[in-house]
């Protein structure tokens, strides 16, 4: 690579990583990636960086350091320029590899597969979640509005059918396959977001429907409709699950994750 | 035998910077343009793979804004900062510049992505590379955003907000203080950075010109260092089952092991990781958090990858030990009291 080039690679990458944060701030997409309240904060950095790539090209000579004489500018990580060649190609093709992925990769959110290797059921993941001593005395409409997260924290703290008697549930997620039943019974399933994409935890919801894989795949989203029972399923460990008066694939929601 | 003069260098013509703003604009413009057309497109990637793009691109646009900063304060630091100023406000007597340096993540609270950046300013304008240390180990923990969040978090129970700004402190004080002692500290810095470093502060050209100078230089660094460290993270998270070492909660001493691992491969900011690890916190016991708590901000992969742009393998090995041998102290010590 020649000096020039070499000198100016970051400000390309530094562009593309703008100009790809940037569309996705405007379509709306960012949010497939970092927890909302950083998306304008993210955002506004990126247009400075664009604006300082472009004008380091158009007014920087070579590779911004030519005052101070020569040295070896060809990689940071370049400590003995002889027998590194390997790495550095690998190196090379795995930036240009992620490059390529912030250029080109669709959006998407994280798939059932990170779901199920993250322990759907072993984190509460809402401490401030409703209390499921309260909900028993609440009036029935109090749980109308409930996500997956909330009823996920309820889970957790109490599998009493009593609890949860007479209290509709209707949310929507993604299907999960239960790993000690995957037959009969899925979580329908979000991931929460703390920061980024990277810290998502996910939560769900049983639901036992035999033979569920018929009509539905792993990560379809669906919205599922029905009252908790004890889980008719001896393999799976969820105590109580939803047994659906309906379920139905929608589309994917604007918002996936739950914040 | 004839001798042939060498011809005279022909001077290098540049583009003029009408053509360069030109050239500038149309790869934003091509950039966009890509993007768009391939924003939409229905392509059906295996799980596996989908989710290694979308964990490394998120390690990549959390970050970036945090890089930014700190190159754009790096670049304060070299350009617009005197070094009187720098010489005035830290003490000359090493104990005390340590202290204070660990202290400036109070009035720079960057993040650690952005401590990088602009510890290379500092040490590019004299600091000592064993100070480094203090401000780059200590600035992640001890930055008002950190305390706030990590107070919301826990409020004050367990002490595990004393115990991680108490714990910050002391280990980068300690680790600036073994490295003071080197007989040697550049052999400490890679090469090049080393380099950087011997070269007098260049006062030569327009303020703006010489901004914009270390900011394509910087990037150049810092950005293919975060590309491979976002990979790296993002095959991780997609490689190891986060449920095999949340399995160790309630072992006083795995729990705490347990966690130091979990913080080298979330490479969570250190901003919000008191938010992320708030879940864990009731299977989970106190030593384990505090743990997480300290290691994070200090040694994770994408941390890693972005000092190696300055620092030798052997160094950062050595930081690394030291560092998680007083997490695991220090998470011991609060399993055994608490």
């Amino acid at each position: 690579m020649s000096r020039d080039l070499a000198g100016r690679s970051g400000l390309l990458l530094t562009a593309i990583t703008c100009v790809a944060t940037l569309w996705l701030a405007i379509s709306g997409d960012l949010i497939l990636y970092i927890h909302p309240r950083y998306v304008v904060f993210t955002a506004v950095l990126a247009a400075v960086g664009l604006v300082l790539c472009v004008a380091a090209l158009v007014l920087v000579r070579g590779d911004g350091h030519e005052d101070h004489g020569d040295h070896d500018d060809h990689d940071d990580h370049d400590d003995h320029a002889g027998g590194r060649r390997w790495p550095r190609i690998v190196g090379a093709t795995a930036v240009g590899l992620v490059a390529l992925a912030l250029v080109a990769a669709p959006p998407a959110t994280l798939s059932s597969t990170t779901a199920a290797q993250r322990d759907i059921t072993g984190t509460p993941a809402n401490v401030e979640g409703p209390d499921a001593t309260e909900l028993s005395a609440a009036a029935p409409d109090v749980s109308a509005g409930f996500t997956v997260l909330d009823w996920s924290s309820l889970l957790r703290q109490s599998s009493d059918p009593a609890v949860f008697a007479d209290r509709t549930v209707d949310v929507v997620g993604f299907v999960t396959p239960d790993p000690a039943d995957p037959e009969n019974v899925f979580y329908v399933s979000r991931f929460m977001i703390t920061c980024c994409a990277v810290d998502a935890q996910p939560v769900g919801v049983p639901v036992y429907q035999e033979g569920w894989a018929d009509e539905l795949s792993p990560d379809d989203w669906v919205h599922v409709e029905g009252e908790f029972a004890s889980n008719p399923s001896p393999a799976s460990d969820a105590a109580l699950a939803v047994v659906p008066d309906g379920v139905e694939i929608v589309e994917e929601p604007d918002e996936p994750y739950l914040f | 035998m004839t001798r042939t003069a060498p011809a005279p260098a022909r001077p290098v013509r540049r583009p003029s910077r009408g053509r360069l703003a030109v050239v500038a604009l149309g790869i934003v413009a091509a950039l966009l343009a890509v993007r768009i057309v391939t924003g939409g497109a229905d392509v059906d990637l295996p799980d596996l793979l989908s989710d290694l793009i979308t964990f490394t691109l998120s390690v990549i646009i959390e970050s970036l804004p945090f890089v930014l900063l700190g190159v754009l304060l790096s670049l304060v630091v070299q350009v617009w900062v005197k070094d009187a100023w720098i010489s005035r406000v830290l003490p000359s007597a090493p104990v005390p510049r340590r202290i204070v340096l660990s202290l400036l993540g109070v009035v720079f609270p960057v993040c650690e992505c952005g401590n990088v950046p602009f510890a290379r300013g500092l040490m590019l304008r004299g600091v000592p590379v064993s100070d480094s240390f203090a401000f780059l180990l200590a600035a992640p923990i001890i930055n008002p955003v950190t305390i706030i969040t990590t107070h919301q978090a826990f409020g004050f129970d367990d002490g595990i907000l004393v115990v991680r700004l108490v714990g910050g402190f002391l280990i980068a004080n300690l680790v600036a203080w073994l490295y003071s002692r080197h007989p040697e500290p550049e052999r400490l810095l890679t090469d090049r950075f080393a380099a950087e470093c011997r070269m007098p502060h260049s006062e030569s050209g327009g303020r703006a010109g010489r901004a914009l100078g270390i900011f394509q230089h910087e990037t150049a660094s810092m950005l293919p260092a975060l590309f491979l460290g976002a990979l790296v993270a993002g095959a991780i998270q997609v490689a190891v089952p986060r449920d095999v070492l949340l399995a160790l909660g309630t072992h006083p001493v795995l729990s705490v092991l347990a966690m130091m691992a979990l913080a080298i491969v979330i490479s969570v900011c250190s901003s919000v990781d008191a938010f992320f690890v708030l879940p864990f916190a009731s299977s989970f016991l106190p030593g384990g958090i505090v743990a997480f708590l300290l290691l994070g901000p200090i040694v994770d992969v994408k941390m890693l990858a972005l000092l190696r742009t300055t620092f030798t393998p052997r160094t950062l090995a050595q930081i690394s030990g030291v560092v998680a041998l007083a997490c695991l102290a220090i998470g011991l010590g609060v399993n055994l009291v608490s």
